[in-house]
This record gives C-alpha cells, structure tokens and sequence, in this order.
C-alpha cells in the first residue's frame, strides 16, 4: 500500500496518514494466566488488567479477553517464540496457537488520527478512556477488530481477507 | 443503540454484540411434569412486556457470554451482566 498522507492531497480533510503493516509475528495465548507464565518460563510479561497491553522490547503482550492473550512481536522473532513456547508440546489446560499470517495491521498517525478511527470505530478512543496501554477488540468499519495505541496515533488489525476492503475504506475516509 | 455492559470490556455498542436469545426456564425433569408443561417448556419462548433475561455474545469484543435483564418496553439495562454459561 501506498501511504495516504495529507500531504499528497491539499483537498483531503484529514491531516493524517495511514500505513499497511508488514506480517507480525502474532500467538494466540489461551488458559489461566498462572499456567502460561509457568510453561513459558515467565518469559511472558502480563499487563495489569483486562483490555490491557504490557510492551517489552518490540513485542506487546494483550489481554484480549478472559483468560485470553494475543502475543505480537516482529516476524524475525517469530522462530524464537515458537522456540520458547513450545505450542505443539502445549499442556491440555492451555492453547498456544501461530496466527501470524490470519491479521492485517494498519497504522493511522498524525494530528488527525482520532477523526479518521472515529469513523469506523464506535468505541471512545479519547486518551482519558482509552489509554497508552489499552487494548481491545471492537467493530471497525463492520467488522471485528483489535485497536491499540501506537506512538502519535492507533495501530489496528483485522482479519486479513479484509485487509483490501479496510485499506479501500480507509483511504475513502482520507478523501 | 443500547450500550451493553461488558465484564470484562466494561459498557460497549449494542452493534459489538449478537442476541443469544432469552434465557429459557431451567429444564424440567421430564419424569416428573405434566405433557402439557413439557410442551410449553419446548414450545413457549419468555416474551413479556417488561422485564426480561437476555442472552447476548460479545462477538466483535472479548467473546464473552453474558445475560442482562432488558426493559423490552424501554430497552433500559435493568440488571446485568451475569455469567450465561
């Protein structure tokens, strides 16, 4: 994808830009937290609470729902984490699941960031409810989608047969 | 537009969730009740004016099963969440 930056087009109302994302390395963490930590080797580090993300490095850890995480790291680590956690050898009490390739990501950033997401998003994004830390699934433009904050805007990752109709929908929204 | 309360993602968009239906009656022992009680309780679907227990999946969020007590005149959230499982 080409960027969509404000600046390619003097007409466009937004002053931001939006970017689709290389692959993540993305794993699926289900089971109690207790039994994760421990078959990880407290190699993983929880957030604080539900809807809630701990970043450690290049990966963020999410809290995505009860007794739910989603890992996400950059791909060449992917190797690594499939070393350290082991999904095939995973006890029965948890599921470790590679999903790296079933998520599109795009980032919005810039003065704008916030008008753009609020047209697809119904949550309240506004940074006293939704935090540098937070998390959450929620409906985009339609569909499922997990919104997280980023550096001067919002990352968001859909399922990826989407990933053309919200990069359509979210240059439309530029325009 | 209702805005649901979610345990765990807190008061979401009604648009985030899908309808589980309403809560039926529990199941009764059918050794025990009458032909015509099972067949209300297969047949008749809670439908009253006021008051009643839904279930509702937060499909677009958490994945949570819930139920809440809807005003079905008002649509007002009169008690809620509770655990659907």
């Amino acid at each position: 994808m080409t960027p969509v930056v404000k600046g390619s087009d003097p007409d466009m109302p937004y002053d931001a830009r939006i970017d689709r994302l290389p692959i993540y390395a993305l794993f699926d963490l289900k089971g109690p937290k207790e039994a994760l930590a421990a078959w990880s080797k407290d190699t993983l580090e929880f957030p604080n609470g539900p809807s809630r993300l701990k970043r450690r490095g290049s990966a963020a850890l999410c809290h995505i729902g009860p007794n739910r995480w989603l890992l996400r790291d950059d791909l060449q680590n992917e190797a690594a984490l499939s070393e350290t956690l082991r999904p095939q050898d995973a006890p029965a009490e948890i599921s470790i699941v590679r999903v790296s390739d079933t998520q599109t990501f795009f980032r919005i950033t810039g003065p704008d960031a916030l008008e753009v997401m609020s047209i697809g998003c119904t949550l309240d994004l506004h940074a006293t409810v939704f935090g540098p830390d937070a998390v959450s699934y929620t409906e985009f433009f339609g569909i499922k989608a997990l919104v997280l904050r980023c550096e001067g805007g919002f990352e968001c990752a859909v399922e990826q047969s989407f990933g053309n109709m919200i990069e359509d929908f979210l240059t439309r929204a530029m325009a | 537009m209702m805005n649901i309360p979610c345990p765990f993602c807190g008061p979401r968009n009604e648009a985030e969730f899908a309808f589980g239906g309403p809560v039926k009656p529990r199941r009764p022992d059918p050794n025990a009740t009458s032909d015509d009680e099972w067949a209300d309780y297969l047949t008749q679907v809670p439908n009253p004016l006021g008051p009643v227990e839904e279930r509702w999946w937060h499909v677009k969020g958490c994945g949570t099963w819930l139920s809440i007590w809807r005003d079905t005149r008002t649509h007002d959230i009169v008690e809620g969440p509770g655990n659907a499982d």
